[in-house]
């Protein structure tokens, strides 16, 4: 999930990861990584089915600074874009040519009030 | 005279053990790829089943050992169990790549390819010269990699009866599938009914439970029926596979997996809103994102 302005500046980076973690051999606390050395689940937070599972993000909007020896919190954009993707990538990185792909893709746009106290 | 009845004794001994399998069926091993490919070849039922065949080819069952036909994941991935696990490993009686044997393939070749365990040794060095020699999908190894597969006679035959004490070993002379009758094909002349066929254990032989516990060395890939069983079926889930890789998706006998199926299968809501939190002196402009996913698939997602 990203928070990024209206020029395109992302100033908000959040990711969850869904997968069972197979253990190495079924020993220990290792993650297994190959099939062949993947025997049973050390931990899963793949996405079990016909449930629904909850995120909830907070995105602090603002840049934090001490002004006369006060905290400010000076609001980083009053318009920005909320972008929440669901990706599949069964190995390797997001980038690597024919290994990733996107699943899901919702766009918000937000306001943020100008003025008042 | 003694001699002879020796060798007699020896002739009772080695001639059902090496001719004759289990159930009596003459066994006959491949000594290359062509000649197991031959075993398993589909191109026949081509011929009389021409959707159905266009549909398969697109599958990964098409290409079993070697993966999505751009980047022959699954063919690398069994070069890194060879590199990684069977070399390392100090019981494997592997060194070398060239000591891999038929035993050695089976731990992926149990679900990426059962008649590789009709083969004999040759084959599993076939194999694994061109999994070496792979570096682009268009190269001739990939080309032979690709001539095995989880064809037709795999499902609807080799491993069309899951129980056999119950059903008998499946007929080598009949495909298996929703009805009994005649079969217009002069290997497989009787058409039979699988009880299986329709059901999520059909898939199950393969696309698995969790560690392999019948191997020697346990491998673990796909966990999608263990998930279907203990998952999906007591949050009160109904349907099976065929129903949703096949009929639902309308992809027939081009079974997918996740690249085609996931954007299906799960439903995603966003919920989001902007405000300004305040304190005495301090103003903080804050969003809360709230993101729902409903995982739909009849297992987890992903599974592995």
């Amino acid at each position: 999930m990203t928070a990024k302005t209206k020029d395109g500046k992302v100033f908000f980076k959040d990711q969850r990861i869904y997968m069972p973690i197979p253990l190495q051999f079924g020993i220990g606390d290792k993650m297994g990584r190959g099939p062949y050395e993947k025997s049973g689940i050390l931990r899963d937070t793949s996405l079990p089915p016909l449930r629904t599972v909850t995120e909830k993000f907070y995105i602090p909007v603002y840049n934090e600074s001490m002004k006369e020896g006060k905290l400010a919190r000076d609001i980083i954009a009053n318009d920005f874009t909320v972008e929440v993707e669901l990706w599949y990538l069964p190995y390797g990185k997001k980038e690597d040519e024919g290994n990733s792909q996107l699943w899901q893709k919702v766009t918000k746009n937000l306001s943020i009030e100008k003025g008042g106290k | 005279m003694r001699f002879l009845k020796l060798l007699f004794v020896v002739l009772l001994v080695l001639v059902p053990l090496s001719v004759f399998g289990a159930q009596g069926d003459v066994m006959k091993k491949a000594k290359t790829i062509d000649e197991l490919a031959k075993m398993y070849d589909s191109g026949s039922c081509k011929d009389c089943h021409a959707e159905i065949y266009t549909e398969w080819s697109k599958s990964l069952h098409a290409r079993s050992i070697f993966g999505p036909a751009e980047v022959g994941r699954t063919a690398a991935t069994i070069k890194t169990t060879i590199e990684n696990g069977l070399k390392d490993w100090p019981s494997s009686g592997v060194k070398d790549p060239k000591d891999v044997g038929i035993k050695h393939l089976m731990i992926c070749a149990k679900c990426h390819l059962p008649q590789l365990i009709e083969a004999e040794d040759s084959v599993a060095q076939e194999i694994v010269k061109n999994l070496y020699a792979f570096k682009e999908p268009e190269d001739q190894a990939a080309q032979n990699l690709q001539k095995l597969n989880i064809g037709c006679t795999v499902c609807h035959q080799r491993n069309a009866i899951v129980h056999k004490w119950k059903f008998g070993n499946p007929d080598k002379g009949a495909v298996y599938g929703s009805k009994d009758g005649e079969h217009a094909s002069p290997d497989f002349p009787k058409m039979k009914k699988s009880p299986y066929m329709k059901e999520a254990i059909l898939c199950g032989q393969c696309h698995g439970q969790g560690p392999n516990f019948d191997l020697d060395e346990p491998t673990q890939c796909a966990t999608l029926y263990g998930s279907y069983n203990f998952a999906y079926r007591p949050e009160g889930g109904t349907e099976n596979c065929q129903e949703c890789h096949m009929k639902k998706s309308k992809l027939g006998h081009n079974m997918q997996s996740y690249r085609a199926m996931g954007p299906m299968a799960v439903d995603m809501k966003v919920e989001a809103m902007a405000y300004q939190w305040r304190d005495v002196v301090t103003t903080t402009p804050a969003a809360s994102v709230q993101v729902d996913l409903f995982n739909k698939a009849g297992h987890a997602i992903p599974d592995g």
